[in-house]
């Protein structure tokens, strides 16, 4: 975890309202799959925690959508050459068993963002099963990076490419065929609950990335907090974002 | 070398600069990021008798220069910190329990299991986001002196400071009300009462509706509260509210803090104090000041 001055590298438009941000830092930071960073955007006076998509070496990629005026002006105000104040690497990432060969990954929105690390990070040594759900057509991104997956369905809400409705109704379809090992998603909490209610006593481990409104991003203000089944809080920045499916409410 | 020391209560800190309540845990994190024994103090997450859960989500929200918060005091119980974090802090530097209740003989009994253990206890009797009390008890001079009474006869050996809510009819008033309830020192400004609306969906982006203000935005107010308590009372004063740099410290000890709070500063860059402590000691060289103490109360007005 470190707090660093950064050097915006490129800050472009990759689909409908989604913005990738790649800046270089001045040494090389290791990141796991799964692990955010809090990024400063002048004038405001939280950060925005955004997950890191790909790290390599001193350059890192994080991905969000145009949401609000701070991501707006994020967007409008961080061109290459500009300096960036980011906090990384916060949180704990996915983790994947040793013994864990076959990886389903199920996204949607957004939360494809962290599951693009995952699949980075896993697939040379892993069989990599991806579901992304899009909106539409206009808001598929990354296609690159999802092809690294042994296996890719794009479902779209409309249908106006691949699978017609969400990604975990496409991955329930061919869970049967996939015989996953373990399961990592990320996606608005409605797909998040589609996904916890249909894994529910098929004793696959799945895990979910949650995302929350922050204060430090470090786990000392307590203002992220999600509810864990047994009735205690967690914090999603530090002791998350990754949870095992079955241990929170959602 | 200029002299950053500071004595507060009697109690010498290594400088002015102290991480405010609920912004820094019990410093554990923000240790993974620089040795926090830098710091001044620490002035803990708020404790409570018992573990709280504390509100429902968001508890943040952003609005021009400001934050708002609607935690709702989640701590893990004054034992726990007791016994897993207390060490590890005064191993670090000076340590301030923050301490809250639901009413006034919780911090009775808080204050009588706190004490001399601590170095300080600050006393929070005007966290807006506790329901039955904590509001209540903060508002009105006579319950500022009655809950500041209680608090003091429970601690024998560690100073007591009075946290004051700048939510309030007048803030000397309540200053000289804890004054006399036996204070050994105050320290304002918690967080100004404020509501902020996602229009789209016509509700309150809290989860609690309202929240305490923090941040940039409200420097000037709590600067001006800062002077009008510490020229109302001859017991010190910590300043807080919106410090975000060193020239932004020296200014509230100019008003009459002996020592400065940093709290959503924090958030903007975790690096806030040590970079602030830095600041401060550049200041003083570029200015002449051999002992930061002397600028305390010296902002004289028009």
């Amino acid at each position: 975890m470190r707090e660093i001055t950064a050097t915006v590298l490129e800050n472009k438009n990759i689909a409908e309202g989604i913005c990738s941000l790649t800046f270089a830092t001045d040494e090389a930071i290791p990141v796991r799959a799964g692990q955010f960073a809090m990024i400063g955007i002048d004038g405001f006076p939280l950060r925005r925690p955004l997950a890191v998509c790909k790290a390599e070496g001193e350059r890192v990629t994080v991905c969000y959508r145009q949401a609000g005026e701070g991501t707006r002006r994020l967007a409008s105000r961080y061109s290459r050459g500009e300096r960036l104040s980011v906090l990384l690497p916060l949180g704990n990432g996915f983790y994947v068993a040793e013994k864990e060969k076959r990886v389903a990954v199920v996204g949607g929105g957004v939360g494809i963002f962290p599951l693009i690390s995952a699949i980075r990070e896993y697939a040379e040594t892993k069989e990599i099963y991806a579901y992304m759900g899009f909106r539409g057509k206009a808001a598929i991104c990354m296609r690159y990076e999802m092809q690294r997956a042994k296996e890719l369905v794009i479902a779209t809400d409309d249908g106006s490419e691949g699978y017609r409705g969400t990604s975990v109704q496409a991955f329930m379809e061919d869970i049967g065929r996939v015989k996953p090992d373990v399961v990592l998603s990320c996606g608005p909490l409605p797909m998040l609950r589609a996904l916890k209610s249909a894994m529910a006593g098929r004793g696959i481990p799945a895990y979910v990335s949650l995302e929350e409104r922050m204060g430090c991003g470090v786990g000392a203000c307590l203002v992220c907090v999600c509810e864990l089944t047994n009735g205690e809080h967690a914090r999603v920045c530090k002791d998350g974002p990754v949870f095992e499916i079955g241990e929170v409410k959602l | 070398m200029t002299d950053l020391k500071v004595k507060l209560c009697g109690v010498e800190l290594k400088n002015p600069v102290i991480p405010a309540s609920g912004t820094f845990g019990f410093g554990r994190e923000f240790n993974e990021l620089y040795d926090i024994s830098v710091l001044g103090a620490v002035a803990t997450k708020g404790l409570t008798l018992e573990s709280r859960l504390g509100n429902g989500t968001p508890r943040i929200a952003e609005s021009r220069g400001v934050i708002l918060n609607a935690v709702g005091l989640q701590n893990p119980g004054v034992e726990r910190f007791i016994k897993e974090d207390l060490a590890f802090l005064r191993a670090k530097t000076r340590v301030i329990a923050n301490v809250a209740g639901s009413e006034v003989g919780d911090y009775e009994k808080i204050c009588a299991r706190l004490d001399g253990l601590v170095d300080f206890v600050e006393l929070n009797i005007s966290c807006p986001n506790v329901k039955c009390g904590g509001m209540a008890l903060g508002i009105k001079p006579e319950n500022v002196e009655n809950v500041t009474r209680v608090a003091k006869n429970a601690l024998k050996a560690t100073p007591l400071i009075v946290k004051l809510s700048p939510n309030v009819e007048s803030i000397a008033a309540n200053a000289r009300a804890a004054e006399r309830g036996g204070a050994d020192c105050i320290s304002l400004v918690n967080t100004f009462t404020g509501m902020a609306i996602d229009i789209e969906r016509r509700r309150p982006v809290l989860a609690n509706n309202t929240g305490g203000v923090s941040g940039a935005g409200i420097k000037p107010i709590a600067v001006r509260m800062v002077y009008e308590a510490s020229h109302a009372v001859a017991i010190p004063v910590v300043g807080m509210g919106g410090i975000t740099c060193a020239e932004d410290a020296i200014e509230f000890m100019m008003a009459g803090a002996t020592a400065v709070q940093v709290g959503t500063q924090n958030f903007t860059d975790a690096l806030a104090c040590p970079k602030i402590i830095e600041g401060l000691a550049a200041w003083c060289v570029s200015h002449g000041v051999e002992r930061i103490s002397d600028l305390v109360g010296t902002v004289k007005m028009n």
